[in-house]
């Protein structure tokens, strides 16, 4: 199995819509996935299941060693896509404290996704690289990273990148798999003008090709609880995500022996 | 004005940016030590490892420190509040009082079987290794693990007590100011696995 982080410096910045395409993406294309909602303000489950205010999930798992993983995996209609919700334990529930706290806990959690036989977990984390959010980063096999095409964000990538080789010293084995630009907007100078800066400052093999434009679809498909490739003119969109899969697939596959996502 | 470039130092990022790329052949930080920290004086008095392993036999007695260890007068133990249910971690926390109220612990921290942190709110992260060590040691084929003491530091005692619970063997590791007597022993293994275990079914 492999754990790939989806998380950035700022809030804000597509990374709960990014993490359910995505995964619905891989679902698609016959890899068992699980989807893990790591931020404590439920994105994920808020768009996805209506019950997600009384699931438990991860931040319940992380404050009580008692509950077995199989009591948090919510199924979906696709039969190789499940979810965890956020829960109902909070950060702070869960001892709060800063990087480290729950490095035990959320191992343990992985270790566990593996053993229930899924080839991917992908986990979408609250906005920063502390806290839990550094501890599920210290414990990933991989990270990318959600990027807003605008100049404030692209003034965040130092930052990123300095919170990431710290992470790095923890979790040696992370691979970068890259940013990957969102909410671009063609129609907007500062917004193209902000994702052709970022690809200018970045090494390329660390900025994905494959771009997120900002569109009505995504806000239509979470009013409806749903990922954008499940809606009835959506396919356009899911062209987007598979694309964004197939440069993930072609990432991890020169580390095929440790990385293979199937 | 340029919006992004006088806001940063494109050198200083793309080094940053390549650094992450490389692959990354250091081992990663461990925190597996020997688990002694610089308040360590040592074992109480002859340590486990030069006492002859006795011959296999049902070990009726709890303690099993390896110390000729003549018990200070302990508070005596007091019955944990078994009625008071609440989420696992205020459960905990209340034992915490309850160990600090009773036997003036300063810290306790608790493992799971694979040697994962359930707790820790003890500032000795450095013993959990030596606390996991412990408790295995203490164990005999067969039996149930006793507790063990170890002295850290002048007045300080870590006391490592595995206790099966619901959720499988338990290891407390407690710094007290003297190790803990056999009645105390018991109130604590007893008052633990209460604190651990599922509520009950309606």
């Amino acid at each position: 199995m492999i754990s790939i982080a989806v998380s950035s410096q700022k809030g804000g910045v597509g990374k709960t819509t990014v993490s359910i395409n995505l995964a619905h993406s891989f679902a698609r294309a016959g890899v068992r996935t699980l989807l893990v909602d790591a931020d404590p303000q439920g994105s994920v489950g808020l768009s996805l299941t209506r019950q997600s205010r009384l699931l438990a999930g991860f931040y319940d798992y992380l404050a009580d060693p008692g509950i077995p993983l199989d009591r948090l995996i919510v199924p979906t209609r696709l039969e190789t896509f499940s979810l965890v919700a956020s829960g109902q334990a909070s950060d702070y529930e869960a001892g709060g404290g800063g990087m480290g706290a729950h490095l035990a806990r959320v191992r343990a959690f992985l270790r566990s996704v593996a053993a229930r036989g899924f080839d991917l977990c992908l986990i979408d984390t609250a906005a920063g690289l502390f806290g839990v959010t550094g501890d599920v980063i210290a414990s990933s096999d991989a990270i990318m990273i959600p990027q807003q095409a605008e100049p404030l964000g692209i003034r965040s990538v130092p930052k990123l990148l300095e919170g990431l080789n710290r992470l790095r010293v923890m979790n040696p084995r992370l691979s970068v798999l890259g940013v990957c630009l969102t909410m671009v907007q063609h129609d907007l100078a500062e917004s193209t003008e902000a994702a052709a800066a970022l690809r200018q400052l970045l090494p390329p093999e660390m900025v994905f090709q494959t771009q997120i434009p900002r569109d009505g679809l995504f806000v239509r498909a979470s009013a409806r609880g749903l990922p954008i490739g499940v809606l009835e003119d959506g396919a356009g969109a899911q062209v987007v995500f598979d694309s964004l899969r197939m440069e993930i697939e072609a990432k991890l596959e020169p580390t095929s022996g440790q990385h293979a996502v199937r | 004005m340029d919006p992004i470039y006088p806001w940063l130092d494109p050198i200083e990022v793309r080094r940053l940016a390549d650094r992450l790329m490389k692959p990354n052949h250091e081992p990663a930080v461990s925190v597996t030590d020997a688990g002694f920290d610089d308040g360590f004086v040592g074992y109480a008095s002859e340590p486990c490892a030069s006492s002859p392993l006795p011959a296999p036999q049902p070990p009726p007695i709890r303690e099993v420190a390896p110390t000729p260890y003549q018990a200070q007068p302990s508070p005596p133990p007091a019955d944990f509040p078994s009625s008071a249910r609440g989420p696992f971690l205020e459960r905990i926390q209340r034992f915490r009082d309850w160990m600090r109220h009773h036997f003036s612990a300063t810290g306790i921290f608790i493992l799971d079987r694979e040697g994962a942190v359930i707790f820790d709110e003890s500032s000795h992260g450095r013993l959990h290794f030596l606390a996991r060590s412990l408790a295995l040691a203490s164990r005999r084929p067969g039996a149930t693990g006793g507790n063990v003491h170890v002295k850290i530091g002048a007045g300080a005692t870590l006391e490592v007590i595995p206790v099966d619970t619901a959720y499988g063997c338990l290891v407390l590791g407690a710094v007290v100011p003297e190790a803990l007597a056999p009645p105390a022993v018991g109130a604590v293994m007893e008052a633990l696995a209460q604190v651990a275990s599922p509520p009950a079914e309606n």
